[in-house]
């Protein structure tokens, strides 16, 4: 049995690994970390495809190439630029806001209970209501202005933050709590060194669900009450029958939500090594 | 070193001390029944009783993490005109615990989580990184400093939870079941570790065990306690010499130690499980 064995698996073999394959094409393609991209270049080629060979009118479908021209016009003439930026300081400030005021009150609320109790019902009743739904309010209140996209942009965001904040700060372990208590710290330093550290997984997850919401209620605002932003050229983009523009916009978008939903995922990697046991 | 000037600590006695939980339309559950029993400063005392029966309570209460229902905690101390009782605002010793489950916190290193208790007290940076490497030495830890909780095994994690006490150089230490969460191997090496440290330092210990042969190893005195609710039902004075080696539960004066307290923790723990079905 024992010189079967020795047969079977000759030392040479495992001295000499051999050198990594050379991967085709149709390997690469279907490696898992790229078929996620393959699958996008697929859609866009069938996209190319039918557009051409069903001659369809570009009134109702642009294929991609004419797309991605529109998408150049109007980044080189069409000012484009400037309603990303306008639409991103939207987003990210709203955002930023919605952090420090979400974290700050999740901290608050986890810490008392007093707190918690007030602002419990009051989250529980405005959590789940469509936030679009006081777009037409918040306009009476605030106007169409960057007051108003801010406060959508806020809106947006500090629920899932302040909501997944609490959650981290009540899933700090008891036994960690003792320990620290036994190394004579105060309730304060509690806070500080343990409480707040410990929910740092799931206050990031928080920021990345408050960030994705955020995106959509300012392309809304911005659809419904702007005059400026990629919601706003995309709704007039549409008015006017430039349904190549208005696809080119959704591309930009699409495109903006791939890298803040990457960037996300990233958050979240951090957040899970932080606490690994 | 005592916390505040020379005050030396003697003893501590413990007085009709009772635990009892409430939990409302329940009829009260009695954790501790009027327990009485000292520990003289200078010994390690080890408490063994079956599960449940209240021996974390009471070291927990000891500590002051929490509050008795009824009894007395008394810090007494030498070189004082009298005792200075110290239960609800008085002067307690400076204690530190290790615990069970390490209770260590995963995003500090170990040198960061050793030098935790020290920051707490505002020591500066350089004295907490010096007497932590010292801590550390002293449990063979050196270099393993800059790791994190996560990259060590069960014994080496509790080895930083012995530094993270030790640092702090206590008064009195407390250990919860310090090895109750590793290999019989590794316990059985982190025992005889433990010995040394407490042979060379002469701190008042208490340990909290559920191995008869751990009690009586590292013991000067043992407390056996009933099933719950928890009394003290045997105390015996382990007068074996030291230091004391592995090689010692071999020997016929260990063996007869080892059967007093089994013959006493047997019924209890027989008497715990009729309760428990």
């Amino acid at each position: 049995m024992d010189g079967k064995a020795t047969t079977a698996v000759p030392p040479v073999e495992l001295q000499a690994p051999p050198a990594a394959p050379a991967r085709s094409w149709r390997a690469m393609l279907l490696a898992p970390e790229l078929s996620g991209w393959a699958a996008v270049l697929v859609v866009v080629a069938a996209w190319e495809a039918g557009v051409r060979l069903g001659k369809v009118s570009p009134l109702y479908l642009p294929g991609p190439l004419e797309t991605g021209g529109a998408l150049y016009d109007l980044f080189a003439t069409g000012h484009l630029m400037a309603d990303t930026a306008v639409t991103l300081t939207r987003i990210f400030g709203g955002f930023l806001v919605a952090a420090v005021t979400g974290v700050g009150l999740g901290i608050w609320m986890g810490a008392s209970p007093r707190v918690q109790a007030i602002c419990d019902i009051m989250i529980a009743a405005l959590y789940p209501l469509p936030k679009v739904t006081l777009i037409p309010l918040l306009v009476i209140w605030l106007g169409q202005g960057e007051l108003f996209q801010l406060t959508i942009s806020w809106l947006g965001a500090v629920f899932p933050i302040v909501i997944n904040t609490v959650l981290g700060v009540r899933q700090c372990d008891p036994g960690l709590i003792l320990a620290l208590r036994d190394l004579n710290a105060s309730p304060r330093q509690i806070q500080w060194k343990l409480v707040l550290p410990s929910s740092i997984p799931h206050l990031l997850a928080g920021l990345k669900l408050g960030l994705g919401v955020s995106i959509i209620l300012v392309v809304a605002g911005e659809m419904v009450a702007g005059k400026s932003g990629l919601g706003a050229r995309l709704y007039l983009s549409g008015q006017i029958l430039q349904t190549d523009q208005v696809f080119a916009i959704l591309v930009l978008l699409a495109i903006i939500g791939i890298v803040i939903t990457k960037g996300g995922d990233l958050l979240d990697r951090v957040g899970s090594r932080w606490s690994a046991d | 070193m005592t916390t505040e000037g020379a005050r030396l600590l003697s003893e501590i006695v413990v007085r009709d001390l009772t635990q009892a939980w409430r939990t409302r339309g329940k009829p009260a559950l009695l954790a501790l029944d009027r327990v009485g029993c000292r520990f003289p400063a200078g010994k390690v005392t080890s408490i063994i009783g079956p599960s449940g029966c209240g021996k974390t309570t009471l070291l927990l209460m000891i500590r002051g993490l929490l509050t008795p229902t009824s009894g007395t905690i008394t810090f007494r101390y030498a070189g004082h005109d009298g005792p200075v009782d110290g239960l609800v605002d008085g002067p307690a010793a400076s204690m530190a615990t290790v615990w069970q489950g390490f209770n260590l916190l995963p995003w500090r290193t170990v040198l960061g989580n050793v030098t935790l208790g020290l920051e707490l007290k505002g020591t500066s940076r350089k004295l907490c990184h010096e007497a932590a490497r010292r801590a550390l030495a002293a449990v063979d830890l050196s270099g393993f400093e800059d790791k994190y909780p996560r990259q060590l095994s069960g014994g080496m994690r509790q080895r930083v939870g012995l530094a993270r006490a030790l640092v702090q150089d206590p008064d009195v230490l407390l250990l919860d079941e310090p090895f109750g969460a590793l290999d019989a191997q590794t316990r059985l090496l982190l025992q005889e570790q433990l010995a040394g440290l407490v042979e060379t330092t002469r701190k008042t210990v208490i340990l909290v065990t559920h191995s008869i042969e751990e009690a009586i190893l590292l013991g000067d005195r043992v407390l056996v306690m009933t099933a719950r609710p928890g009394r003290i039902a045997l105390e015996l004075a382990v007068t074996l010499e030291r230091p004391r080696r592995m090689e010692l539960t071999h020997t016929p004066a260990f063996g007869e130690i080892f059967d007093a307290i089994y013959g006493r923790l047997k019924s209890e723990v027989e008497r715990s499980m009729v309760l428990a079905s």
